[in-house]
């Protein structure tokens, strides 16, 4: 195959040296800056919500349900009451009539069904791990000790367990709720009018071209961010202070007050350092809304930090899906239609937007490809497991995989190249902008470029050379190579487009700049950062716009007092959306100083320009003097000598609404080597080049980069939630759910390309979740790679030894037949790897 | 998970079966297990789980919810709950006599359920350390048959 | 996670440790890396009234030559053992499973017979402890007393030692020149071994004269695999001779079914793997 560079992008020839700090002159953006944020997280100055000790603090410790569905028929706390340090036990019987109901910010359908969700259930449990009561004492160690003490009598119900068992109603999670279905949602590109109609496509294909009909699993999984979750409340006189280890303190203040019918100005929210979330702290969660309570009915301070265990059984889980998918192609191998149907795990309860996450993968199964036709519908199901809501990538990494995965088929099918089939079909890098069958419109790309550059650093070629000796030798350790062309959607989100689909808030982001009198500037940002970099990269925009040194700018977030006003961080939002506040605030800080300036400098305003941090009068020469933005700032502060009627403050606020979404894409090449004998998958190299836009700093993104590959990779190959057929997590510690560690990956590759977003002043697109979104696909695209001689199509993720192990067996033993794709869709005929195992007989599928 | 066990013993299957209805002896056989109390259909008392690194006790009752003297068949239910916030555990024991020559032979099938922490303790270790606790259980109703000769 | 309250005592000598034990029976519990026993109080699945801590004894931390074989005391970390020449030089399988023990916080706090005690059949110690025939010695208020290695492992966590008496040492016959590999199979470095496969051999002239091989996490303990050990004797180090052979090893043992693998996936697993480090350890 050919393809051209030639043209749209540039190819980024030096990658960021990680090695280096980039301390040169000439603009910041861009410059690969070390993080001002390491320095304390490095050296155990940083300020997490479980270092707090306030006078007179007590604890709370939390009694969960061992169970998964089960009537609460007793409580005892007499022994919890009476143990020593023990000032007070909630039970839900105590609290039912002030804990409200946990928040769920996006209905997305308007007969959506949800039961209520309690902070501390009251007299039913509907997961193992569901709060029960907590007790609250002196010290943390008595907290715990008098929790052991509680005494509860359950009642053993029914739990609904497998996904696609409670899609039927087999077994009620929610009895009162008649169903376990909670809502189907449907976009199809006929009833849309951005596209045709799949099912004439299928009918099409089904008579004389190509049809891909596959079924693939998104295991559940938990996002194991670093830092346990952890929140203090003080009760100090009328207002509630609470420091959570949150994504988002302002969305946590308002529905604080929303649920606990407390004034919203009666609450400050407070982010302190936060130690990752990855989604898993897009939450407001019962122990904030227990805390809160605990503190109102003390009227002391009150402490609550998870155990690890505690946050792999409660804090919410991700991903959870079954994808029914249908590809229809011409026989030359021209996409013509995709339907997606899928089922999606709930869980127990709705959290803040846990319907909406698979709808956020609903525009994103078409990918980069000229699908005229598309349909996709959703039926979201509660089971008696851990609710789940997002996890980075957030509905995209599922759409992502299905589609990559589908690609690979439908080349296998046609015995064509992976990569020349995409290619066949992706929208051309002079075609941009080009509007999708979803209806976005995609502003810039080009597959070509970063394409062409992942095969010339991978060695493509010589590799496929590679794999076929090793078939043709039949070699013990087979070769695969994996595709993965991803495309996302980032930047959440158009406050416009969030409304059409019925999410209760906007997606815009705030942010202040404030000129202090000395020339120091604050910069304030609702985007509330919990390790993303957010300090150095803002400090470094603002550096650029005012022209003032990086070292001189200091950035504050994750203070509802301070930050007055924000939508937090998530789905890779910040920089696109954050930092075009940012820099909107800045421009307006230059515009408020530029009367003041003229007035100076004795000139007309419309004859100054700013650069460099100076207002200078146009044209006028060399040697003549100007005025900067920092003197300005303390003639500001004096305000002695102001222009008339001139506010006393170069301070100003931006609010930025993004008008459309910014689309990252690129390449990532995977070779995966699989030893046959063992089921053992080994990567052999990963190259990922990604097409971000512009970007502020090289080593925050390398960073972002390779944390999401990792991160991805162990979908593919580690991570997953097991529930014994108790409903019992049995993956409920590190020992069993299997977090890779940097001693399981190899160094990565990573390049990039650049065709700028028009999304914002930046040219920034968003990096937070690419990596994530790429690598599962290109992992498990590579493993079937290696074995698809033996006859094989799909392994089930994670690709643990055993499970390759057993596929191989079964193809040996069925002639390749055996597999999902040779199945009828969802019919009990179909191989269940969502069984619910005993505890001794997980781990493949016997 | 289910746990299976089958042992012969040389007594006759009325003998084994009066026996193995005798809940207090019965139960007393269980590694760690105190019967504070037991009549013919019920019985309760405490588990002390000893093994290793782990020590737990869980206070249970459990009770006849079928048997069939003559058919020599019974199943018999038994909860229990962990101290120290442990979870619970439950059981389904179901035991079937079939004569084997002059002896009994005894099919044990238990259904075990335990919830909560030790569920969670990881590598199915459990699984591991309730398959011993039964095979010990077993292996002293099978001795106390044995040395008895049959005679309870 | 915090444990429930427990007194915690030191003791600087053995015989101190040993009357500590005596005097509290049942609710004591002894500690020397605390690797294991950790977790367990901190997910309250114990909570012992007493916490005795022999990491503090001196005369139990040295690894030491015995003259035909190495003694290990029972204060010496995984760590220890790793930078220890004696080990290195003679005991060269143990040095190679130690170095794939979990990860390097705990390698520095674990001890040896810590891991032997404590009887954990996926432990990456006790097969290699079997394979090189290792002797326990054992200490209670009777005296000391030596058990071989293949008395020393009763069961799933239960080991010789009694109530009231202490491992206080592993004594392990010099293997010096011995091929030796421990193949230990896992999915994630850190973690316990799915399968792990201990061999040791003695190579002359091209064939295996003699060979121990060690099994992890294949049943109940660790375990020796005599009839695989026996067959290997006399055959050339070549996967042609010894192949067959070596994927016998899983022929009657009863390994764990868990998230990891099934009991049938464990077997087939330890034929490759022990086909594999024989072939290693023989350096073909």
């Amino acid at each position: 195959m050919s393809i051209s560079t030639e043209g749209v992008a540039e190819v980024v020839e030096e990658r960021a040296d990680v090695d280096r700090t980039d301390e040169s002159s000439g603009p910041e953006v861009g410059k690969a800056r070390r993080r001002k944020e390491d320095q304390r997280l490095i050296t155990g100055r940083t300020r997490w919500t479980d270092n707090l000790q306030l006078p007179g603090m007590l604890h709370v410790a939390t009694v969960r349900s061992p169970y998964a569905h089960a009537t609460i028929t007793g409580m005892d706390t007499t022994a919890a009451t009476s143990s020593p340090g023990v000032v007070a036990v909630l039970t839900g019987q105590d609290v039912k009539d002030s804990q409200g109901s946990l928040p769920c910010a996006w209905p997305i359908t308007e007969d959506q069904k949800a039961p209520p969700h309690p902070a501390i259930a009251v007299d039913r449990v509907a997961f193992s791990g569901e709060v029960v009561a907590v007790v609250v004492a002196r010290t943390a160690a008595a907290a715990r000790d008098g929790a052991e003490l509680v005494d509860v009598d359950y009642d053993e119900l029914p739990a609904a367990l497998d996904l696609r068992e409670s899609a039927a109603d087999t077994t009620l999670a929610h009895p009162d709720l008649g169903t376990n279905r909670s809502a189907h949602w449907v976009f199809d590109s006929a009833e849309a009018g951005t596209g045709e109609d799949v099912e004439a496509a299928i009918a099409q294909a089904r008579e004389d071209g190509v049809l891909i009909e596959r079924e693939y699993r998104q295991q559940r999984l938990i996002p194991s961010f670093m830092e346990p979750r952890s929140v203090v409340v003080d009760p100090t006189g009328e207002q509630f202070t609470m420091w959570s280890a949150t994504q988002v303190p302002h969305i946590l203040r308002l529905m604080l007050a929303l649920t606990l019918d407390v004034p919203e100005s009666k609450v400050r929210v407070i982010a302190p350092d936060v130690g990752g979330g990855f989604g898993g702290k897009l939450q407001v969660t019962p122990e904030e809304v227990i805390t809160f309570l605990a503190a109102r009915h003390t009227g002391k301070p009150c402490k609550w930090t998870e155990t690890r265990s505690e946050s792999l059984l409660s804090a919410h889980h991700g991903r959870d899906q079954w994808q029914k998918l249908t590809l229809a192609a011409t026989k030359d191998g021209t996409v013509t239609g995709l339907k997606v149907e899928l089922l999606a795990d709930m869980g127990a309860y709705l959290g803040l937007v846990t319907p909406g996450v698979p709808i956020l993968g609903a525009f994103m199964f078409n990918a980069i490809y000229k699908f005229p036709a598309y349909r996709f519908e959703c039926t979201n199901v509660f089971t008696n497991k851990t609710w789940t809501d997002a996890y980075r990538g957030a509905g995209r990494p599922e759409a992502t995989f299905a589609i990559e995965r589908l690609m690979d088929e439908l080349a296998a099918e046609l015995g064509r190249d992976p990569l020349e089939v995409r290619e066949q079909n992706w929208i051309r890098h002079e075609e941009f902008p080009f509007t999708s069958v979803c209806g976005l419109e995609y502003d810039s790309g080009n597959y070509e470029a970063a394409t062409a550059r992942a095969k010339e650093l991978f060695g493509y070629d010589e590799l496929r050379a590679e794999q076929a000796r090793r078939r043709e030798s039949n070699d013990r350790v087979q070769l695969g190579l994996g595709v993965s062309t991803f495309t996302e959607m980032c930047g959440l989100a158009p406050s416009r487009v969030l409304g059409s689909l019925s999410y209760g808030a906007g997606g815009w982001e705030h942010a202040s700049v404030r000129m202090l009198p000395s020339g120091k500037v604050e910069v304030i940002t609702g985007s509330s950062a919990h390790g993303q970099g957010h300090e150095t990269a803002w400090s470094q925009i603002v550096a650029d716009q005012l022209g003032v040194p990086f070292e001189d700018v200091e950035v504050l977030h994750g203070d509802t007092q301070i930050s007055h006003k924000g939508l937090d961080t998530y789905g890779s939002r910040s920089l696109v959306v954050g930092g075009q506040a940012v820099v909107k605030a800045a421009q307006k800080v230059i515009e408020k100083a530029r009367p003041l300036a003229a007035h100076v400098l004795e000139a007309n305003m419309d004859d100054l320009e700013f650069s460099s941090g100076t207002f200078t009068v146009k044209g006028a020469g060399e040697g003549q003097e100007g005025v900067s933005i920092t003197e300005l700032a303390l003639k500001t502060f004096a305000a002695h000598d102001l222009p008339d009627g001139m506010e006393p403050s170069l301070d100003a606020d931006a609010t930025f609404d993004p008008v459309n979404f910014s689309f990252p894409h690129g390449t990532h090449l995977c070779a995966m080597e699989v030893d046959t004998e063992t089921g053992e998958s080994r990567m052999r190299s990963y190259v990922a080049v990604d097409d971000i836009g512009n970007v502020v700093n090289p080593l925050i993104v390398e960073g972002q980069v390779h944390g999401g590959l990792v991160q991805g990779i162990a979908q593919a190959l580690w991570e997953e939630a097991v529930y014994d057929e108790q409903g019992t997590l049995v993956s409920g510690s590190f020992v069993d759910y299997t977090l890779p560690t940097t001693a399981d990956t190899i160094s990565f590759v990573t390049d990039r390309t650049v065709s700028p977003s028009t999304s914002n002043d930046l040219g920034a697109k968003g990096v937070g979740e690419a990596g994530c979104i790429a690598s599962t696909p290109a992992v498990v695209n590579a493993i079937v790679d290696a074995l698809r001689p033996l006859g094989i199509h799909d392994v089930t993720m994670p690709c643990t030894p055993e499970r390759v192990w057993r596929t191989i067996q079964d193809s040996g033993s069925g002639g390749g037949a055996t597999l999902p794709d040779a199945q009828p869709h969802f019919d009990e005929g179909a191989p269940n790897q969502d069984q619910p195992a005993d505890a001794g007989q997980e781990g493949g599928q016997a | 998970m289910q746990l299976e066990h089958s042992f012969v013993v040389p007594a006759d299957p009325d003998t084994t079966w009066a026996l193995l209805t005798d809940l207090k002896t019965v139960g007393g056989c269980f590694p760690g297990a105190t019967v504070t109390e037991a009549d013919a259909e019920t019985f309760a008392g405490n588990v002390k789980v000893k093994l290793g690194p782990i020590a737990v006790t869980y206070e249970g009752t459990g009770r006849f919810v079928e048997r069939d003297d003559e058919a020599h068949r019974a199943v018999i239910d038994g909860t229990g709950k962990g101290l120290r916030g442990l979870g619970n555990a439950g059981a389904q024991v179901t035991m079937q006599l079939v004569p084997d020559g002059p002896g009994t032979r005894v099919d044990v099938l238990t259904e075990l359920n335990i919830t909560g922490k030790p569920a969670q303790f990881g590598r199915g270790v459990m699984q591991s350390v309730s398959d011993k606790l039964l095979g010990q259980f077993v292996g002293c109703v099978e001795n106390k048959l044995a040395a008895g000769d049959g005679t309870p | 996670m915090i444990p429930a309250q427990f007194d915690y005592v030191a003791p600087a000598t053995v015989e101190e440790a040993l009357a500590l034990l005596a005097e509290h029976g049942d609710e004591a519990k002894v500690m020397a890396g605390g690797q294991s026993l950790l977790p367990v109080l901190r997910m309250r699945l114990n909570a012992p009234g007493v916490v005795v801590d022999i990491s503090r004894i001196e005369e139990l931390r040295s690894i030491t030559d015995d003259g035909d074989a190495i003694r290990i005391g029972a204060g010496a970390t995984y760590q220890d053992v790793l930078d220890s020449d004696l080990v290195r030089e003679h005991l060269t399988l143990l040095h190679q499973a130690v170095a794939e023990v979990a990860d390097p916080q705990i390698r520095h706090r674990g001890t040896v017979c810590g891991a032997l005690a404590h009887a954990d059949p996926a432990g990456d110690v006790g097969a290699p402890a079997l394979a090189l025939d290792a002797q326990m010695v054992i200490r209670g208020s009777e005296g000391e007393r030596t058990v071989p290695g293949s008395e020393f492992f009763v069961d799933l966590f239960e080991t010789a030692v009694g109530e009231g008496e202490l491992l206080t040492a592993v004594v392990i016959p010099k293997h010096t020149g011995w091929g030796s590999h421990y193949e230990k199979f896992v999915r994630v470095s850190h973690q316990w071994a799915i399968v792990g496969v201990a061999v040791t051999v003695r190579v002359e002239g091209g064939t295996i004269a003699e060979a121990k091989v060690g099994l992890t996490n294949m049943g109940s303990t660790p375990l020796r695999a005599p009839a695989v050990e026996a067959a290997l004797v006399g055959q050339p180090a070549s996967e042609e001779a010894i192949g067959a052979i070596c994927a016998q090893v899983g022929e009657g043992t009863d390994p764990p079914s868990d998230l990891n693998g099934q009991a049938d996936y464990r077997r087939h697993v330890a034929g490759v793997l022990t086909r594999r480090a024989v072939l290693a350890a023989a350096g073909a």
